[in-house]
């Protein structure tokens, strides 16, 4: 029996691929009430390169699994400014599945993301920002480990500096020594704070 | 002893919150996620759960809804998180949890909730 329920993916039927076939036809089929026409639409929209608002509009409100992951596919696949934009709008949803897809999403696109990677460890929201740092795990960028450093050396929040140490953990080199010393100083009273600097630390010479 | 399981996809959080508890005595096993959490809830009695929000797969609140679900002996679960949305709270005691803490959560503190939801210490 299984735990948890799942959707089953029903073969694409070729007549929800129905007509037409341009773009603004496309993002129309986006609201289709049919999940494999919505399907179909999400995926061809690829060759759409202004779709990556529709596309982030109909992610907010897809109830439909596999819908959202060819939506996902799609703005990954266009990876412009528009698309990361409401990727980043997702991460501030209160849908943990959204935040999580949102997140994936942007470790695949590691250039789209880069330019706005400041902004998004520098945002108000606290939550939002460690949502950066969990970008920044699996995110193929020279700058990885820097923005880390710049996040513990900066970050006032301590969950932020805590996701942040976490990470450096695992990617840091002694380049993040003396930052993680500062930490450990600057969260003193913070008994995570210091367990998990020394264990970064212990790490560094791994790294 | 008393079994607990620390679901977190966080390692460092994992084991600091290990480190705390087998300190004091209690057994403990860890998970990933919520579905591996599931998995191990399924397979063997824990006295008490320890579950982060975030996470991959199956994040806390699907975990503890599922869990609740199951017919099986309900243990207590203390829902921890990183997040401090007044939403957040509501919505795990809404899928089941017995406590909401915020990350960080001090070594003393920890303990003397775990033991007051084992019945080990009165409020």
């Amino acid at each position: 029996m299984a735990l948890i329920k799942t959707q089953c993916v029903e073969p694409i039927a070729e007549e929800a691929r129905e007509a037409p076939r341009d773009c603004a036809g496309l993002i129309s089929r986006l609201a289709a009430s049919d999940p494999t026409a919505r399907r179909w639409a999400a995926r061809d929209l690829v060759d759409c390169p202004e779709a990556a608002a529709a596309l982030v509009e109909r992610l907010k409100q897809e109830v439909d699994v596999s819908v959202r992951e060819v939506i996902l596919t799609t703005l990954t696949s266009l990876g412009d400014p528009i698309a990361i934009a409401g990727l980043v709008d997702c991460l501030r949803s209160e849908d943990t599945a959204l935040r999580n897809e949102a997140i994936e999403a942007m470790q695949q696109l590691p250039d789209a993301v880069a330019p706005v990677m400041h902004g998004l460890l520098a945002d108000p929201d606290p939550d939002l920002r460690i949502f950066a740092v969990n970008i920044l795990e699996s995110l193929c960028h020279p700058q990885v480990e820097t923005w880390l450093i710049e996040v513990i050396d900066q970050d006032p929040h301590v969950n932020v500096c805590g996701a942040a140490v976490d990470l450096l953990g695992e990617v840091g080199t002694r380049n993040a020594r003396a930052s993680l010393q500062r930490l450990k100083a600057r969260f003193a009273n913070e008994p995570y704070i210091r367990f998990a600097a020394d264990l970064a630390l212990g790490r560094l010479h791994e790294n | 002893m008393k079994r607990i399981l620390i679901v977190d996809d966080a390692a460092t959080v994992r084991l600091y919150h290990r480190e705390i508890l087998e300190t004091a005595d209690f057994m403990v096993d860890e998970a990933m996620n919520g579905i591996e959490a599931l998995e191990k809830a399924l397979q063997t009695g824990f006295d008490l759960f320890l579950v982060d929000i975030n996470m991959p797969k199956l994040d806390g609140y699907g975990f503890l809804r599922e869990l609740r679900g199951q017919d099986l002996p309900q243990a207590p679960a203390i829902m921890i998180s990183t997040e401090a949305q007044t939403n957040d709270e509501r919505r795990a005691y809404a899928a089941g949890a017995n406590l909401y803490l915020i990350k960080p959560v001090k070594p003393e503190r920890l303990l003397a909730q775990v033991r007051m939801l084992l019945g080990e210490l009165h409020p």
